[in-house]
């Protein structure tokens, strides 16, 4: 308990985390009340084929700001500090206090999980009252149960972010390519095009726990992309174990 | 800015080109962005082979990839200047060189040298593997000129978006932050503000970049010359150089 507290405490005070904060919290917002502002009159018609959509959208867009959070996660204990500090890398003393490496996996994931769910719920709100302010009565229900698969969504992203940066060490390369692929133009997307087997890529499969234009059904995609995390993770526990400290 | 010797420039050209060339991250990134652009380039072209002919060109379809390969080139204008304030190489940097605006030049001078050959390479081989694959299939042949003028503007675009994430680096000098503006602004909001705002979508750097390399479909209104679209990107790139480097001299380092 005392090691997860050390570890929010650090994410928390991370210089970059205010960016995953503002990303997380504004993105869905501003994409959805665009989305509800460009489908507002089909709406009102009662025309409009992506009303059941509108806000989840923005959730899937979102999703960046829980991504920099598991990529800074371990990107910052791995930063080589400046000369005039020593050039030290925290994993260094991190792992100094908290000798048990698992110990100080775990405490790590739990605390990007706490923050993933957190930051999902003010996200939901934000998108919820957007929509709400732009749609007035016209508003679609927002239905828990994918709600649910939206928070799902956004922690297995930010733990499947974590593992990854966790083998790479270094957060660019890593941060640039999740970004890219939780974007309209991502690589998985462009692989559904190519094959079948792409849906069952982590996003794809993620994203059909809340998107209405599905290819799984909500329990199989998060149990899929649940897979893709227990073994990224995995993975990333037995490298990390071995791995000489500052290797 | 006080004017240097030629030879002085010479030296801080060539202090900036060797920190450059030394960054492991830079090579890592050029390699990756190569091989990434050679499999996308497959994916695209298979794609384009299954649709119908004469919906496609060799040359859209192997630039098709340039889309994601700028990733590679932000990286490498943000990394070039934010390593130097990843552990204080600034200071070393300024004290052998207290010339602040030619040392920054010098520095997007290096930056523009390391690009350009290799924005030339990745789009080359983009083409030359959809050239090969399609040799068969389509029907129109490429004329020299189109092909030169395409790959020109292709490298003129990535290298200025190079540029332009260097000059966004040296202004907030944090890697992070300036990585998940730019990354952000060119695959999301981008995007998004195509869709949303189309009558002014073609003053913003992406939009107008894009019209330096792809030739515009017939059938498309409003799209801008190759030249009206470098014009504009030069125009952003040299107004994010300007404020970074007159920031970059009064500012405490």
């Amino acid at each position: 308990m005392r090691a997860f507290n050390a570890e929010l405490s650090k994410l928390l005070s991370l210089p970059g985390i205010w960016l995953a904060f503002v990303i997380g919290v504004l993105a869905p917002a501003v994409v959805a009340a665009l989305d509800s502002i460009v489908e507002k009159a089909d709406i009102v018609a009662g025309i409009s084929t992506r009303l059941s959509d509108i806000g989840y959208i923005g959730l899937g867009f979102g999703v960046q700001g829980v991504i920099i959070i598991g990529v800074l996660a371990i990107s910052s204990e791995y930063v080589t500090e400046s000369s005039e500090a020593g050039e030290g890398q925290q994993i260094t003393t991190s792992l100094t206090v908290i000798a048990s490496r698992l110990q100080f996996l775990l405490a790590k994931a739990c605390a990007v999980i706490v923050i993933s769910v957190l930051l999902c719920i003010v996200a939901i709100m934000t998108t919820v009252l957007a929509t709400q302010l732009i749609l007035g009565e016209h508003a679609p229900e927002f239905e828990w149960t994918r709600l649910i698969g939206a928070v799902c969504y956004w922690t297995f992203t930010a733990l499947l972010s974590f593992g990854i940066t966790l083998l790479t060490k270094n957060g660019i390369i890593p941060l640039t390519v999740l970004i890219i692929n939780s974007s309209v133009v991502s690589f998985s997307f462009l692989l559904t095009k190519a094959t079948k087997l792409a849906f069952y890529l982590p996003d794809r499969a993620g994203m059909d726990m809340f998107m209405s234009e599905r290819y799984l059904t909500p329990v199989t995609g998060g149990l899929v992309m649940l897979a893709w995390v227990v073994v990224i993770l995995i993975v990333a526990a037995i490298e990390f174990r071995r791995r000489d400290v500052t290797a | 800015m006080r004017v240097l010797s030629s030879k002085t420039f010479t030296r801080i050209l060539g202090a900036e080109l060797d920190k450059l060339m030394t960054l492991p991250l830079i090579w890592l990134t050029l390699m990756s962005t190569l091989i990434i652009n050679v499999g996308l380039a497959a994916a695209y072209t298979s794609s384009s082979l299954q649709a119908e002919a004469g919906t496609f060109t060799i040359l859209n379809t192997g630039l098709a990839s340039m889309g994601y390969v700028q990733a590679g080139f932000i990286i490498i204008g943000i990394v070039a200047v934010c390593s130097e304030y990843t552990a204080g190489q600034i200071r070393t940097t300024l004290t052998t060189i207290p010339w602040r605006g030619w040392q920054l030049t010098a520095k997007y001078v290096a930056v523009a040298m390391v690009t350009i050959p290799a924005a030339l390479i990745i789009a080359a081989t983009g083409v030359l593997y959809t050239f090969i694959m399609m040799r068969d299939t389509a029907s129109v042949a490429i004329e020299i000129n189109t092909l030169i003028a395409t790959l020109v503007g292709a490298t003129g675009y990535l290298t200025l978006t190079s540029l332009l994430s260097a000059a966004l680096g040296s202004l907030i000098r944090r890697t992070t932050p300036v990585l998940v503006t730019l990354v952000s602004y060119y695959f999301i909001v981008g995007p998004l503000m195509r869709d949303a705002l189309p009558s002014i979508k073609n003053y913003f750097p992406d939009t107008a970049g894009y019209y330096m390399y792809m030739v515009p479909y017939a059938n498309e209104i409003n799209a801008l010359t190759s030249v009206q679209g470098t014009g504009i990107v030069m125009v952003w790139t040299l107004i994010l150089i300007i404020i970074a480097i007159v920031f970059y001299r009064k500012r405490d380092a």
